[in-house]
């Protein structure tokens, strides 16, 4: 039980340092976001592989990170739970593009959702090129939301034009970014990679983890909808770009249960308004697609019910804190 | 050792004492040149500052030389990296010197990015005595001037210029963490998380990638470069550390591209000390070989340790810095400590190594006796001449008089960068912003 608690407070404390080391001076450091995303690694593993059902907490109908998982699955097994939005599916969906319905599957009522996406989420459903970036856009849409200090639905919305259109910057990159290798030309340019501009760069790299987990949490349908079947190849170019050192998390973190952990993403991302509404979706405006029933994946609800959760003090300091 | 105190510096500040820590002036790098006679330091601001050694005193034949400073000069700007959005820091991570070939002396300073070479010059005549020109520099007046001289050569104050003669910018995509002169004096090696180039000293716009391990799918990444060092001797062999705790011996005759190691040096993980943070702390923070070419020092987190190159099982010393860390591993990983990469150092004869610690702490462990000592840096032990008492961390149990407790260790005092001289027992130790060097006055044992 210790070690559970333990896990889950080094899980909180990683998931802080990667989404600080965005406003870090000098660009993200690759070495200590991967030092710190392996340890995420261990601590959800631990998390795990303790067998102790009542601290899952039931996270969004078991988004099937591993292709092999059910999307029904509670959260009993392994993870699933964590479930982020492009990635788990999306990823699945990377590697093997022609399936889209695992995608599908976990965000019961994913349809709805995107039918519920508000306006700013069909700019860029509509270009298939930039639903992978809506994905990226999504999530950075809560923090800027936060950092605009919006609590209001506006500010979800808004965030999302903005952040998808950067995001689709780096696809426009030239793929031959890859330096040559033998005798490498260090002109100036030549080394040039195909770079994600601020914006997009920041929303992979910090957190990494944060926004896939979210999306599990529900986001799932979310603005810009599901994009993981639309966008499925398009994802594969960003996958390249230099210099998101969380993504390597998502390999291990797609197993993750979401549910607490997106929670306090997403409540870092509403502000906490979220911790006090009773209805699904929450006060968190921009995840709009956030899906009531089944995912359950409420944050207010969670943190509060579950008295195990209540104890723990990394999470109330790190709710107190914002 | 009775390490006396030679000298104490406040290399950024003229005339009072720092009360104030400006983050700009924490030492990032300390390094010797091959001499020993000079001292370079970089910091955070991007400035380099050089001391060099005042030749020992005819008065007081025992007394040695101390070292001030000689020149200051701005290596690194901070840049912004306009297509990232990023800012590039210009904190020098790293200095090192090339060997002397003329009267100038020459190093190589390198930030995140760009990697420049400086020359530093020493002026000590000037000119006097032109025809047409008088002192201030002044056209004459033609009709004064009766007769013609010849300029001769007069002393001046000796005046030290510094001059960029090469910047080797664009070679990398992530962040340099080493450089490495090679032994043949014309190329050095620049290695960041994922990549090491190869570079001509005289060539600036174009460098060869003899390590890559980049993996074509980011996610699959699992391990970055975190060191990297020519060997003394053998201008093609280099080794590089990763953030797994392992070793790659290179050699660059076999390959253009040197992604295949010619060996592999690697402990088995003890899987009695398995813990959320293992990763982490077998990350070696820094190589060195020895002065011999026989062996290597590398540092991970809590301990360092001496390689043979003809083994690659297992290293043949470990020695235990801070183990009683261990235990606060969590606490270190929360305030970022355990991301601390300290330096580790080799005496010239090989016989001792050296690194820091917290507390402004520094460990030697003499591998002959097998004998260690913990020092500290600080301003009480300032006082010149006196000889620096061996301190101890106490872990429980009897507690002696000036023993420290654990728990009331400073983490904010950190000596990340140390130094030691060539040949003689002279060693530097960066504690913050202030740089001390301290010297064995007597060659005895270590107590």
């Amino acid at each position: 039980m210790e070690f559970k608690l333990e896990a889950h407070r080094i899980v909180s404390i990683s998931l802080g340092k990667i989404y600080n080391s965005r406003v870090q001076r000098g660009g993200i450091k690759l070495h200590k976001n991967l030092l710190v995303s392996l340890v995420l690694r261990s601590a959800r593993q631990v998390y795990l592989s303790d067998p102790c059902p009542g601290l899952y907490l039931a996270g969004p109908a078991g988004t099937p990170a591993p292709p092999p998982q059910q999307p029904g699955e509670p959260a009993a097994g392994p993870p699933a739970g964590w479930g982020e939005p492009p990635p788990p599916a999306a990823r699945a969906a990377w590697p093997e593009p022609e399936r889209p319905a695992v995608p599908d599957a976990p965000w019961v009522g994913g349809a709805e959702p995107t039918a519920t996406v508000t306006g700013a989420a069909d700019a860029p459903q509509g270009r298939a090129a930039d639903a992978a970036e809506a994905a990226w856009g999504r999530v950075e849409g809560p923090r800027e939301a936060a950092a605009r200090g919006a609590g209001s639905p506006a500010g979800g919305s808004d965030a999302f034009p903005e952040a998808p259109q950067a995001a689709r910057r780096p696809c426009a990159c030239p793929s031959g970014g890859e330096d040559r290798r033998g005798a490498a030309a260090a002109s100036p340019g030549a080394d040039r990679r195909c770079a994600p501009p601020p914006s997009a760069d920041e929303s992979p790299a910090p957190p990494a983890v944060c926004p896939r987990k979210r999306g599990a949490a529900g986001v799932g349908g979310g603005p810009a909808g599901c994009p993981a079947p639309g966008s499925t190849p398009l994802k594969k170019p960003r996958r390249n770009l230099e210099e998101q050192p969380g993504r390597e998390e998502d390999d291990g973190a797609e197993e993750m249960e979401t549910g607490n952990v997106a929670n306090l993403i997403s409540i870092f991302g509403s502000s906490f308004s979220g911790l006090l509404r009773k209805s699904s979706g929450g006060g968190r405006e921009e995840e709009e697609g956030e899906e009531s029933g089944p995912e359950a994946a409420e944050p207010g609800q969670i943190c509060c019910d579950k008295p195990v959760l209540r104890d723990m003090n990394p999470w109330s300091t790190a709710i107190v804190a914002f | 050792m009775g390490l006396s105190f030679l000298s104490k510096h406040l290399p950024m500040q003229e005339g009072q004492p720092q009360v104030q820590k400006t983050p700009a002036d924490i030492i990032s790098t300390v390094e010797f040149n091959h001499t020993g006679e000079l001292l370079a330091t970089g910091d955070k601001g991007g400035r380099v500052v050089i001391f060099q050694r005042e030749p020992e005193s005819k008065n007081a034949p025992h007394s040695q030389g101390e070292y001030d400073v000689y020149s200051t000069f701005q290596s690194h700007e901070p840049e912004f990296d306009y297509l990232k959005s990023l800012e590039i820091e210009e904190k020098i991570n790293k200095i090192k010197w090339l060997p002397q070939q003329n009267a100038a002396h020459s190093l190589l300073s390198t930030n995140d990015k760009t990697i420049k070479l400086w020359k530093i010059t020493e002026r000590d005549k000037r000119p006097e005595g032109y025809n047409l020109k008088d002192e201030e520099g002044k056209l004459k007046d033609l009709s004064t001037v009766t007769s013609l001289q010849v300029p001769v050569l007069k002393p001046m104050d000796l005046m030290v210029e510094v001059s960029p003669r090469r910047v080797f910018a664009n070679g990398h995509t992530y962040h340099i963490n080493s450089i490495s002169v090679n032994s043949d004096c014309e190329t050095y090696m620049s290695a960041d998380d994922l990549r090491i180039n190869l570079w001509h000293l005289a060539v600036t716009d174009r460098s060869f990638n003899i390590v890559d391990i980049k993996p074509a799918n980011m996610e699959d990444l699992t391990e970055v470069i975190t060191a990297s060092e020519f060997h003394p001797h053998h201008c093609n062999l280099f080794v590089y550390s990763s953030s797994k705790g392992s070793l790659r011996l290179c050699d660059m005759r076999a390959a253009a591209l040197c992604d295949k190691h010619s060996k592999l040096f690697e402990e088995p993980e003890d899987p009695s000390n398995r813990s959320f943070f293992s990763e982490i702390i077998s990350s070696v923070s820094d190589v060195k070989f020895s002065h011999s070419g026989r062996y290597m020092l590398t540092r991970d987190y809590l301990t360092v340790k001496v390689w043979d190159l003809n083994m690659e099982a297992r290293p043949l010393e470990t020695y235990q810095v801070h183990d009683y860390l261990r235990s606060k591993l969590c606490s270190l990983y929360e305030n970022d400590c355990i991301f601390d990469k300290f330096e580790c150092a080799w005496n010239g004869s090989d016989s001792v190594i050296m690194t820091g610690a917290y507390n402004n702490f520094f460990r030697m462990f003499d591998r002959n006796t097998k004998r260690d000592v913990t020092l500290e840096a600080s301003r009480e032990s300032s006082k010149p001449r006196a000889v620096l008492k061996p301190r101890r961390v106490c872990v429980g149990g009897k507690r002696r008089r000036d023993d420290i407790s654990v728990d009331s260790l400073d983490f904010t005092k950190k000596i990340l960068h140390t130094a030691w001289h060539p040949t003689e027992n002279i060693i530097a130790i960066a504690a913050t912003n202030n740089l001390y060097i301290f010297q064995d006055k007597v060659n005895s044992d270590m107590h």
